[in-house]
């Protein structure tokens, strides 16, 4: 909640999103018509400087941004738009670099067990059967194990590694992460008391935060991250994350296997 | 009568202005190259520089055509350089940069080329030799326009 109006477009960039759009509704959709979907975020605690920069608006959309901004919050007044500082980007980088290609591939089978929740939410209304019982055990084993032991932990042990874990936007990514794990523990627990409508809550909860997390990071964070590493550190990821790969080659098969089978039922 | 001939050896000259060639800085203009030999033929792919290096295989004309080849593109990288066009036996270039990739394992590989079409083959060349090794490595192609421009960069 915002304390004080600002009174400059310099203290807005340096504002809690999430505060300004409370204070000011009108920002949010100024905000999603620059590709910025903050409005939805689960946590928002970003600040509106940072998340600006992450989204790689060239220098014009920035500044439209920022004067549709400035006209909702200092209306008629004068205002000295601000400038974001940013990388320079050569010509043509927009192809993610190999481990975080993968990563988004990881993405992408995930999503694919996510587009078979309400397929499975209706096996649990119509009834709670000893198959779907043990399909929804397999459902929960593979986000334990592929979605958060496999790739999150890539994620959190490795790629966040080569940026500052106090930083708002990564503390967001992890704060999701442990609210996608209290649902998958809570729907492990509705599971096994037989709690339908729970199981169905938090599937549901689930479902609805990765589709969302998966979608700013495979559109927002990889790119931007993806400018931010040095060759160097693209290789070093690359390595790191080729070991996790060979722990976990055996099981991976297992689990691509399980989302096929869910696809054909 | 107009002839259609090699991209790779038409002659033309480009316009600079003034500004363009204005002398740079001293520090600006500092060596980034960190070891000898490096023409892919004379290089030793197990050589210590090559130990878990980021390389930088570069075409010969490449340095000559970008104006911040050592800050940009050299600084911090092992190099070798090599015309795909003109050089001989170069199916010892493959055995070398496979022995990058799995005997002096190499962290990256950064292919810089020109914008001319027998150029490619440099890329082909580093491309055909990762296929061939045991051990995965980024690589990554960077394509320069004969000013000097950056055309294409991005991971294989």
């Amino acid at each position: 909640m915002l304390r004080k109006k600002p009174e400059t477009m310099e203290e807005v960039v340096g504002l809690y999103i999430k505060d300004v759009i409370e204070a000011y509704p009108a920002v949010g959709r100024c905000l999603e018509g620059a590709g910025i979907g903050c409005v939805t975020c689960s946590v928002g605690t970003c600040l509106i400087r940072d998340v600006v920069s992450i989204h790689n608006l060239t220098v014009a959309q920035e500044q439209d941004l920022f004067k549709a901004i400035a006209a909702i919050i200092f209306p008629g007044q004068p205002v000295t738009l601000p400038k974001i500082e940013r990388q320079a980007v050569a010509a043509g980088v927009q192809k993610l670099s190999p481990p975080l290609q993968d990563m988004v591939n990881e993405h992408t089978n995930i999503k694919r067990v996510l587009a078979q929740i309400p397929a499975l939410i209706g096996r649990i209304q119509k009834g709670f059967t000893a198959e779907t019982r043990q399909t929804l055990a397999e459902v929960i084993d593979f986000i334990r194990q592929y979605a958060d032991k496999f790739h999150h932990a890539k994620e959190e042990d490795l790629l966040f590694k080569y940026f500052d874990a106090e930083s708002d936007i990564l503390r967001v990514m992890v704060k999701e992460h442990e609210i996608g794990r209290h649902h998958v523990r809570s729907a492990a627990i509705a599971l096994e008391q037989g709690d339908a409508a729970a199981l169905i809550e938090h599937l549901t909860g689930y479902g609805a935060l990765l589709k969302e997390h998966i979608r700013k990071e495979d559109e927002i964070l990889y790119p931007w991250m993806n400018r931010e590493l040095t060759d160097s550190q693209v290789g070093k990821l690359f390595a790191r994350c080729h070991a996790v790969d060979q722990e976990f080659s055996a099981r991976v098969d297992d689990y691509l296997g399980l989302v096929e089978k869910l696809e054909k039922n | 009568m107009s002839t259609c001939g090699c991209p790779g050896s038409q002659s033309m000259t480009f316009k600079r202005e003034p500004s363009d060639t204005v002398a740079e800085p001293a520090a600006a203009a500092k060596s980034q190259l960190a070891q000898w030999p490096i023409q892919m033929h004379l290089i030793n792919p197990l050589a210590p520089y090559f130990q878990g290096a980021d390389v930088v295989l570069t075409a010969d004309c490449v340095a000559y055509a970008l104006g911040n080849y050592h800050s940009a593109y050299l600084k911090g990288k092992s190099i070798a350089i090599a015309c795909p066009k003109l050089d001989s036996e170069q199916e010892e270039y493959v055995e070398k940069v496979k022995s990058w990739i799995d005997d002096a394992k190499i962290n990256t590989l950064t292919v810089m080329i020109m914008q001319v079409p027998c150029c490619r083959g440099l890329l082909a060349l580093a491309k055909e030799a990762a296929s061939q090794a045991t051990r995965k490595v980024p690589i990554k192609y960077v394509i320069v326009g004969l000013q000097g421009d950056i055309l294409e960069e991005a991971w294989v």
